[in-house]
């Protein structure tokens, strides 16, 4: 057969496949997991028992898979199938949990990298962001040294998140990763203080700012700065270096997010026995998640929504109450934020304390003057594609750039910044195909089946509320093997590939038509088996989405290669075929007769009556 | 002039005649009772040189047939095959195609086929062709005549416009028999019947190699009654037999229309 040349139009109806077809889409849970974490994939394993498996899954993506499986944010549950049908979304990261709790062992550990290179990564903090960024890059074979103001790893995770959320055992166990893979960590070591930050930026080829976000704003109302007004930011982290804090006995916090109900249920653990929560938000309009809220409300905590401050009064330069009034609405009609009040609606809480929780900025004070951009918050500027500053050999990752408000999302921030730093050390382009990085919307569109049972979400055991307030114990137990096993098998497994269910042929040669195709308009090639081997049944047709007709393209190549071939299949089977035509028009074989009369019922022309 | 008595014709394609030159000869003799007027013709329509995607090809040969279409003057083409249906559907425009399964609700079964197999102990798992799956009215037609029959029927989980190929289509079998097996074993296998009624030749030839027992629907109308003790028709042993049949059906066409 000589080079088949296909014509454009041929070529162009196979790019609306590769264009349109949702075959190597990925599920919801994936695409939304800013790590792109194989979830459909773990899950699936959990469900077969194969537990060691699934966490190996998990920890190509991630190394923190028992710390995320119970503070993950997870918007990937938001995003689960079954959670837009069913208000019951899988429960993934108890999941997560459950198989790294049980079946995560050192030894399995992927710890190898490529050749030792010699440029070296300065990384400012070692929260999630900058630990990321620093087993990637040291995964790459850069000499990588992580500074920590702090005497504990783990950032925000640690001294934000308290312990009864997340043990800090489980975040040294995880974090033991880059001891193994040779990031250095210099503990306790504050740039701008210890070592400056010009001199780091002297020391290393490449400086990493991933120091979070670790001031708490305060709004100025009357009494801000009166003696028993904290931060949240402050009060957390000293509850999670020492479990202790010298807290009155009735406290207030100002804020509706997760740290905010981090901070309430902390004060009941460090002796405050009455707790108010104060946000502008109405209940469903709360930044925080339903389930906290119900868990402080549990141990005790008194919610009052819609409520904003006033002031807050002392006694002696000392608090003694904090006066609230109604808020409205929290954002106007182009949805800015713009709380409105009646002022005639007002109460007193009487209180020793008030917790400022209404989020964090960026201490960016380590750096001098005028060296570096920052935006609102203390914010440093980046390129919001390569996280880059204005300095060349200076980038940032994480909260410190306000791109990220959540562990994983700092994690992929890490990640992306390292990616960038490789590019840049390497001279390669910074800016090309990184388009899915992040959190990005799936080309997939799935439909629910309306048989489709509604299994309800299980839920994981919790220690009594009683029992919880008594200290920093872990209140979520996770799941049993059973319970595990019951709630991975709920999984929609959610993809496309209906042509694939249907057709016996495209699973010899493809994943789905889409990786056919492409490799088609590639190459300019495809072995004649493969269109020679459809049925031309139309059966992938009546399954796909978008009703692409593969028989079709599949005949058109058949034309070429044809045509290609001085008028024969290029299929050797075929010359079958060839004398099956010749014999089938073969006057031996073939007659063509006229009607004859067989009864009277026929007129003059022939035709019955 | 004997062209223009022919108001019709029946051409029963090239499977069915390499299958069964008395069913060929059977169905056209009760075809010429009931509509007189009919012609046949037996010549292939070319449908195998357009599936290998022998364009030029197919259209010498579709015209050669069109030709003896035209020569007896005919004006409706009765088909047994749905590729020809497909195909002439397409390329003869001036003339009126009709399906035999189709037709056969309109004119009626045989006086002795009618109930033939109310007492038959076999269910029949009824397989659709998948050229023709958007057409209700051969699927309707279909069921009118097995259930005029009397036997009882399995509709397979895919069925109708949701068939599934035979694997005999789009001429895979020559070039990819291991293939074309696996697509006929998967067929049968989500029939639960072991008896299965086709109304394509090549079709009841897959069935059968992917595991069944099974008959061209003429065989119901023009044999039987089927029960579990009947012998059931196998598959060709050589090529020669399939061109045997075929020189068999065209005298059996010559016969019938002296």
């Amino acid at each position: 057969m000589k080079e088949v040349k296909y014509p454009q139009e041929v070529l162009n109806k196979m790019k609306e496949i590769v264009d349109n077809c949702m075959g190597d889409a990925p599920p919801y849970c994936e695409a939304t997991c800013p790590m792109h974490t194989d979830v459909k994939g773990y899950v699936n394993l959990i469900a077969e028992g194969k537990f060691k498996e699934a966490v190996k899954l998990i920890r190509e993506k991630l190394f923190l898979p028992a710390s995320l499986g119970r503070v993950c944010a997870h918007p990937c549950e938001d995003k689960c199938k079954r959670a837009e049908a069913f208000k019951q979304p899988m429960s993934i990261a108890a999941l997560k949990r459950f198989v790294a709790d049980n079946y995560d062992s050192e030894s399995d550990w992927d710890t190898s990298m490529e050749p030792e290179k010699t440029q070296s990564i300065a990384i400012i903090g070692a929260g999630p962001a900058g630990a990321q960024a620093a087993l990637d890059l040291r995964k790459k074979g850069y000499k990588v040294t992580i500074f920590e103001k702090l005497p504990v790893v783990g950032g925000m995770m640690r001294v934000g998140i308290p312990e009864y959320r997340l043990p800090r055992d489980v975040i040294d166990f995880e974090y033991s990763l880059l001891d193994k893979m040779g990031v250095e960590l210099k503990m306790g070591v504050e740039i701008g203080k210890d070592i400056s930050f010009d001199q780091l930026r002297k020391d290393f080829d490449i400086v990493l700012i991933a120091v979070g976000a670790h001031k708490s704003a305060i709004i100025p109302i009357p009494g801000h700065d009166l003696k028993g007004v904290l931060s949240a930011v402050d009060f957390l982290k000293e509850v999670s270096l020492t479990r202790k804090f010298d807290i009155g006995q009735k406290v207030a916090v100002i804020g509706g997010g997760n740290v905010a109900i981090d901070v309430a249920r902390s004060a009941r653990r460090v002796g405050a026995e009455t707790v108010h929560l104060v946000c502008l938000e109405s209940r469903e309009e709360m930044p925080a998640h339903t389930w906290e809220v119900e868990e402080a409300e549990e141990e005790g905590v008194i919610v009052h929504t819609s409520f904003g401050p006033e002031r807050i009064m002392d006694k002696d330069g000392k608090v003694c109450g904090f006066e609230i009034k109604a808020c409205t609405s929290v954002f106007d009609e182009e949805g800015k934020f713009n709380p409105q009040f009646d002022e005639n609606v007002k109460k007193v809480l009487d209180v020793d304390n008030v917790i400022f929780a209404i989020g964090q900025i960026v201490d960016h004070s380590f750096v001098p003057e005028n060296t570096l951009e920052t935006e609102r918050g203390g914010r440093f500027k980046v390129d919001p594609v390569t996280l880059q500053t204005g300095i060349e050999n200076v980038f940032v990752a994480g909260d410190a750039s306000g791109r990220s408000v959540i562990a994983i999302q700092a994690m992929a921030e890490g990640r992306k910044a390292a990616i960038s730093i490789d590019r840049y050390l390497q001279g390669q382009d910074m800016y090309a195909d990184r388009e899915f990085e992040g959190t990005y919307e799936t080309w997939l569109e799935k439909e629910i089946k309306e048989d489709e049972i509604d299994l309800p979400r299980i839920n994981t055991r919790k220690i009594d509320p009683e029992e919880r307030i008594k200290g920093f114990e872990e209140v979520d137990l996770g799941f049993t093997e059973d319970m595990a096993l019951k709630e991975a098998s709920r999984c929609l497994k959610c993809e496309c590939k209906l042509c694939m269910k249907e057709c016996e042929m495209l699973n010899d040669f493809c994943e789905c038509p889409k990786e056919l195709f492409s490799k088609i308009l590639e190459t300019g090639e495809v072995d004649p088996i493969i269109p020679y081997s459809c049925n031309m049944c139309n059966q992938c047709t009546l399954a796909c989405p978008k009703d692409f007709k593969m028989s079709d393209r599949f005949m058109e190549v058949r034309v070429e290669m044809i045509k290609a071939n001085d008028g024969k299949s290029p299929m050797k089977g075929h010359s079958a075929i060839e004398m099956h035509q010749a014999l089938g028009f073969s006057k031996i074989f073939n007659t063509a007769r006229p009607a004859v009369d067989s009864n009277d019922n026929v007129d003059s022309k022939g035709r019955a009556s | 002039m004997a062209e223009k008595r022919t108001k019709r014709v029946f051409i029963p394609g090239c499977s069915l005649p390499s299958y069964s030159p008395v069913l060929v000869e059977k169905t056209l003799e009760y075809l010429k009772e009931k509509l007189p007027g009919t012609g046949s013709i037996l010549k292939c329509c070319g449908k195998p040189t357009k599936a290998l995607g022998q364009v030029s090809k197919f259209k010498e040969r579709y015209g050669q047939l069109q030709a003896e279409i035209d020569k007896l003057g005919a004006e409706e083409i009765i088909v047994a095959c749905q590729s020809c249906f497909i195909t002439m559907s397409q390329y003869s425009p001036n003339q009126k195609v009709t399906s035999l399964w189709a037709l056969l609700p309109k004119i009626g079964l045989p006086e002795r086929a009618r109930g033939i197999g109310k007492n038959s102990d076999i269910v029949f798992a009824i397989h659709d062709s998948c050229p023709t799956r958007d057409r209700q009215d051969i699927h309707d037609g279909i069921r009118w005549i097995i259930n005029q029959l009397g036997y009882k029927v399995e509709e397979p989980p895919h069925t109708k416009e949701n068939t599934r190929c035979c694997g005999f289509g789009g001429m895979v079998v020559p070039a990819n028999p291991e293939l074309a097996l696996r697509v006929m074993k998967r067929r049968t296998s989500e029939v639960g019947s072991d008896y299965m009624v086709t109304y394509c030749a090549a079709c009841r030839e897959s069935m059968i190699k992917g595991g069944k027992k099974a008959v061209h629907i003429l065989d119901l109308i023009f044999g039987g009654p089927w029960t579990s003790k009947s012998e059931f028709p196998g598959v060709p042993g050589s090529p020669i037999t399939s061109w045997a049949n075929r020189y068999k059906s065209k005298q059996a066409i010559n016969r019938v229309l002296r």
